[in-house]
């Protein structure tokens, strides 16, 4: 009959895993990988922003109010995004891993439970704002673009914003399920 | 003075099997899965290490690092489900290796089906850590440590023997 002292001998005896050769070494390469990353990610993002604002100014934008409005709620609303994303994914860094399981739980729950809120309130209000932009532009594009260029735009920007929705919907459902399970 | 490199690779090559077989407790035994996660958790360390103060012991610290990373990076990347595994293994299980083998799994299955926070807390005393010290790893009290253990333990074994 097995009992639990039979468990405890049985897992301290379970066949070791070796301990990889320069393991550690292999360790400090990757972390200097993921700080490489950390700055290719903050370029595109400096990058990103600088392109439009560049584009904003190069077509005279601020000269047509509509058009100027249009663009700054496009504009601004993927900003907003951008910057969001970028302070959450800071704030979940900030979590100290270091704390009793109990603590560090109640910190990831709060931190998800934000995520949701923004999810909820502030997603659909940047979804619409960058749609709002983008219908206000279609007639200057209307006006400036060959027929076959406004109509690829016109279906690609539907098809864009199909998967931007399925591809939020799926993070939502992601960290909810997230929540869910730390909130057991 | 020791530099912090030298010390990562002592606690690295000191803790690296606890570690290892704590995650193997989290993944159902999955061993690809714990090796991703054993790193994940001295990427931590080494990430943490020059603000460790010695308040605690230093394995105690690298348990709590390695139950709070398991338990996260487990909600992202699912373990393989054993149920199937373990049926395979049943019908062509005909010699010792594979009866230790299917011992293994049934434990692993076995705790797989615990809670998150009771898993932690058997995974640790399967390791032989006191429980003054899987209190404060977890954060929960002695005595509710103490009295967990107890309903785990019997819970354990009873799925075991099924």
């Amino acid at each position: 009959m097995t009992t639990f002292e039979d468990l405890k001998s049985q897992w301290k005896n379970q066949p070791q895993q070796d301990i990889p050769n320069d393991g550690s070494e292999s360790i400090l390469k990757k972390l200097s990988g993921i700080k490489r990353k950390q700055i290719i990610t903050n370029v595109i993002l400096g990058a990103t922003v600088l392109i439009l604002i560049v584009f904003f100014t190069y077509i005279k934008a601020y000269n047509n109010g509509l058009i100027s409005f249009a663009l700054s709620l496009m504009i601004g609303s993927l900003l907003i995004r951008i910057g969001i994303e970028y302070f959450s994914i800071k704030k979940l860094k900030a979590i100290d891993v270091t704390l009793s399981a109990s603590v560090f739980s109640k910190n990831m729950v709060s931190y998800y439970k934000k995520r949701i809120r923004i999810h909820y309130i502030a997603t659909p209000i940047i979804i619409l704002a960058y749609c709002i932009g983008f219908v206000l532009m279609l007639p200057s594009f209307e006006k400036h673009l060959s027929s076959g260029f406004y109509t690829y735009i016109v279906f690609s920007s539907i098809i864009i914003l199909v998967v931007m929705v399925l591809f939020i919907g799926k993070q939502i459902k992601k960290e909810l399920s997230i929540l869910k399970e730390i909130s057991n | 003075m020791k530099s912090l490199e030298k010390q990562f690779k002592e606690v690295y090559e000191a803790n690296y099997a606890k570690v290892n077989r704590l995650c193997l407790g989290y993944t159902n035994g999955d061993a690809m899965l714990s090796k991703d996660l054993t790193q994940d958790v001295f990427i931590k360390v080494w990430q943490h290490l020059d603000s460790f103060r010695n308040e605690s012991n230093i394995t105690t610290w690298i348990y709590r690092i390695a139950v709070n990373t398991c338990l996260l990076e487990l909600r992202k990347k699912k373990p393989v489900r054993l149920s199937n595994h373990l049926n395979h293994i049943e019908a062509s299980t005909e010699n010792q290796n594979n009866d230790k083998e299917l011992e293994f799994n049934k434990l692993y299955h076995c705790i797989g089906r615990l809670k998150p926070e009771n898993k932690s807390i058997i995974l640790l005393e399967l390791e032989g850590v006191p429980q003054k010290e899987i209190a404060e790893i977890t954060g929960l009290s002695h005595e509710t440590i103490r009295v967990r253990i107890y309903r785990i333990k019997k819970e354990l074994t009873k799925c075991v023997r099924k």
